[in-house]
């Protein structure tokens, strides 16, 4: 098998590969960005600005460039009083895209720079063609890379779900409280000890949080 | 007149009889006293505390600490007093006594045989009573001389001066079981100069707990005589079984007479001791007075019917328990609280009835008593368990029971609390991506029916998708598709590293026709010199193609190929030595050449070009 053989086979093998995966990922019963968009309205409209928080949270996971779903966020979150979240230049690269639209993009990416490096060996013709390749690749790949850097953090997080949250020095009920945790408050969660999550703050303060006070941004068990 | 005089006499010897009495009355008291003047002030007042020392002052003085009273040494006074004839050298220390807070201090005594003096500090105007700093409420004022007769179980010492009575309430006891005891210590007013310890049991089968530091003080007439009364509580354990004489006993300073006791009844007769010391002198004596023994029987435990959760608890308990809050999310933490009462054994109380609680998650609880007595005998212990439920619905924590011996009935007895039931919501980190159905029929109003201020400016909702995710975690994230792209840079990766292989690989072979070509090139104009007979031209094409072959293969220039540099690469050639000497001669020289000697220099020339030569 020569060369371009083996591209060709690569990248069908790889595009018989991801297509398996977006059809094992579409499910019965799961998440859609609008179900969640409308839960997160549904807990605003009840007075849970903690679980309308969540729920856009996790809604903007999968659409993140949603204007309804930022409008509603910050909506409740300025009512809420609690402060506003600011974005880097990676935040809003990575917002260009959903995540899914991006993996799929970064993948692309890889095939067109492994294609042009192949190519390069087979033949010295179209150098140009090659160059222009490359770098779209690398500009896919890199778009991937931002929606990563900027998610990460995001997956690491929870919302504060119940009213005045007592944050506590140890993970158990009877431990001191160090300070109070206002409802919808993203915080980052960093560890998990027997029914209780070591938090910290974006002010920098951290203590240990009732698990059934506070719900990760993105769920430990998938959806039924 | 002589009336007169004889009253100014009269009145001259009381005076020097009052003198005379007070002499050995200080040469019996202790050498160091303290006093303090006045002894109740309000708070932001100061009092005088004087210690006073009597001798060559080589006594220790220890200069009292007390929490919430600031001392301030104000004056040394050093002077000499006369007493009856004796030199009496005499130094004072004057303190300025400032209470910090409101209360009844005790400054403790500046010697061991001295007393402890009482400072009553009042917040508000003088009167009004105040709390004890750190000891019980104090006691009502002791009835003085509320009765004359010898009370029962109160036996004098040889002296008359002391006693010391134990009541104990049962002559029954149990191994484990505890039970309050009062001991009692009179002691005979002008008789003792000091109680110099806590009175303690005699022998070791027995072993006093707690016992108060702060005794009740009161007075009282026994046989007619005026006794100052120390009382103190406390509670009575039991180590080991059989019979035992119980006692307690009180180390005591009495004053022992000097002389006979028939010469001294007149003393006793006053009952005062300023007249008993102005009779006779009397000495410091340290003494134990030992109350009389009592004889208690202590029973081993019953082992017939004893409960598998019995821990050794003796006394009569009750239990009750409750949970709060009754209505709670599931993983949301509850507080269990276990009440005993009762009184007994508390020490021997523990909480292992909170130990197996199905469906509940548990966490170690703490516990806390609230005696009602001083002693600790009686009370309530309290056991608070954090808990939480990990199912919802109703939940029921079942039943507690704890076992204990009651020495009344001499069995043993099981309390039982009632069942508690808990309604468990659903947690809502659980069922935050899941409606509720209150919340899914949600309009602007919040769950107690009032406006919703989230409500107001919401944008409206989206059409629901088809497309559902499993997971929310991105697709780059998940490691089975990570395998996509992964592969995929591998196999590119392997075939990028295969074509570069390949072009290596093609790259002699390719140089090699190109040579070929070349020779062959070479070779025909090297042909056609010869068949023309021009010497000159033939050995300068063949120079030039020897020194482009191998100026290729040792990657110099052609020009740098010279009859030096092949000697030194490949050793003495003749062929090329004289091909290029030849060369040279026939481009200058213009020598001819005969048709068989080109034929054989076309020969050597073929076997360089075409790599048959010399390496």
């Amino acid at each position: 098998m020569n060369a371009r053989m083996w591209v060709v086979a690569c990248l069908a093998f790889g595009v018989l590969m991801g297509t398996s995966q977006a059809g094992a990922q579409a499910t019965s019963a799961g998440y859609s960005a609008a179900g969640l968009y409308n839960l997160g309205n549904s807990y605003a409209r009840a007075g849970k600005p903690g679980l309308a928080i969540l729920n856009y949270e996790r809604a903007s996971l999968l659409a993140p460039g949603d204007p309804d779903i930022e409008a509603n966020l910050r909506f409740v979150r300025s009512t809420a009083r609690l402060p506003a979240e600011s974005r880097n230049t990676i935040d809003r690269l990575a917002r260009i895209g959903s995540p899914f639209t991006l993996s799929w993009i970064g993948v692309f990416g890889i095939a067109i720079i492994g294609a042009g490096a192949v190519a390069a060996q087979l033949s010295s013709r179209h150098r140009r063609l090659r160059v222009a390749a490359l770098l779209v690749g690398l500009t896919m790949l890199a778009s991937t890379i931002c929606s990563g850097v900027a998610l990460w953090p995001k997956l690491h997080s929870g919302v504060i779900i119940a009213a005045s949250t007592p944050a506590r020095v140890s993970p158990v009920p009877m431990g001191d409280s160090l300070f109070v945790l206002r409802e919808g408050e993203t915080v980052r969660i960093s560890a998990e000890h027997e029914g209780f999550t070591f938090i910290s703050t974006a002010a920098g303060r951290s203590g240990w949080v009732a698990d059934s006070h506070l719900a990760p941004i993105v769920p430990r068990r998938p959806a039924n | 007149m002589s009336r007169k005089l004889r009253c100014i006499g009269l009145t001259i010897a009381v005076i020097w009889a009052g003198i005379f009495a007070a002499a050995p009355a200080m040469a019996d008291d202790p050498l160091v006293y303290a006093t303090i003047q006045p002894s109740q002030i309000n708070l932001g007042e100061s009092a005088h505390f004087t210690i006073t020392n009597l001798g060559d002052g080589s006594n220790p003085i220890t200069l009292p600490v007390v929490s919430g009273l600031k001392f301030e040494i104000v004056a040394r006074t050093r002077e000499i007093q006369i007493v009856n004839g004796t030199t009496l050298p005499s130094s004072s220390i004057v303190m300025r006594v400032t209470p910090q807070i409101a209360g009844i201090f005790t400054i403790p005594a500046v010697t061991p045989k001295a007393s402890p003096l009482v400072l009553q500090v009042n917040a508000a105007p003088s009167g009004v009573p105040v709390p004890r700093v750190g000891a019980p409420p104090p006691p009502p004022p002791p009835p003085i001389f509320s009765g004359g007769s010898i009370p029962k179980g109160v036996h004098l010492s040889d002296d008359g001066s002391a006693y010391v009575r134990l009541s104990v309430p049962k002559r029954e006891l149990f191994v484990g079981e505890s039970v309050p005891v009062e001991i009692e210590v009179g002691m005979r007013s002008g008789f003792v100069s000091s109680l110099n310890g806590m009175p303690k049991l005699t022998g070791d089968d027995f072993a006093l707990n707690s016992l108060s530091r702060q005794p009740e003080r009161s007075e009282k007439l026994i046989n007619g005589e005026n006794f100052v009364l120390f009382t103190w509580r406390s509670v009575l354990a039991v180590i080991k079984p059989g019979s035992f004489a119980l006692s307690a006993q009180a180390p005591l300073t009495v004053k022992i007479r000097t002389r006979p006791k028939r010469d001294s009844q007149l003393d006793d007769r006053f009952g005062d001791p300023f007249w008993q010391n102005f009779f006779g002198a009397t000495i410091p004596k340290d003494i134990d007075v030992v109350s009389p023994p009592q004889e208690v029987k202590v029973l081993e435990l019953p082992a017939a019917g004893r409960p598998a959760d019995f821990h050794g608890a003796i006394g009569t308990f009750s239990i009750t328990s409750d949970i709060s809050p009754g209505k709670a999310d599931a993983g949301d933490p509850m507080t269990l609280r276990m009440r005993i009462t009762g009184s007994g054994s508390f020490d021997r109380v523990d909480s292992t009835m909170l130990d197996h609680l199905d469906q509940w998650k548990t966490y170690p609880p703490k516990s806390s008593f609230n005696t009602s007595d001083p002693i600790g005998f009686s009370g309530m212990k309290t056991f608070e368990q954090p808990v939480i439920a990990s199912k919802a619905g109703m939940q029921t924590l079942p039943a507690l029971s704890f076992s204990y011996f009651d020495p009344g009935s001499r069995k043993y007895e099981t309390a039982r609390s009632a069942p508690l039931t808990v309604s468990i919501s659903p947690s809502q980190a659980d069922s935050a991506a899941t409606p509720s159905p209150a919340v899914a029929g949600a309009g602007s109003r919040d769950a107690s029916g009032s406006e919703n201020k989230y409500a107001a400016a919401l944008r409206p909702d989206h059409p629901a998708a088809a497309r559902l995710t499993a997971s929310l975690i991105p697709l780059f994230l998940r490691p089975k598709f990570l395998a996509v792209p992964s592969f995929l840079a591998i196999a590119l990766a392997a075939a990028w590293l295969g074509a570069k292989r390949r072009r290596a690989d093609e790259r002699p072979t390719a140089n090699r026709r190109v040579a070929s070509k070349t020779a062959k090139r070479v070779l025909a104009q090297l042909e056609a010199a010869a068949r023309a007979g021009n010497a000159a031209l033939f050995f300068d094409l063949a120079r030039k193609a020897l020194q482009r072959v191998y100026a290729e293969r040792w990657q110099l220039s052609p020009e740098q190929i010279t009859t030096a540099e092949i000697d030194a690469r490949m050793g003495t050639n003749d062929d090329i030595r004289q091909l290029f000497a030849y060369a040279d001669e026939s481009k200058y020289s213009g020598r001819e050449l005969q048709a068989t000697r080109f034929a054989r220099w076309l020969e050597i020339v073929r076997e360089h070009l075409t790599g048959e030569g010399p390496a």
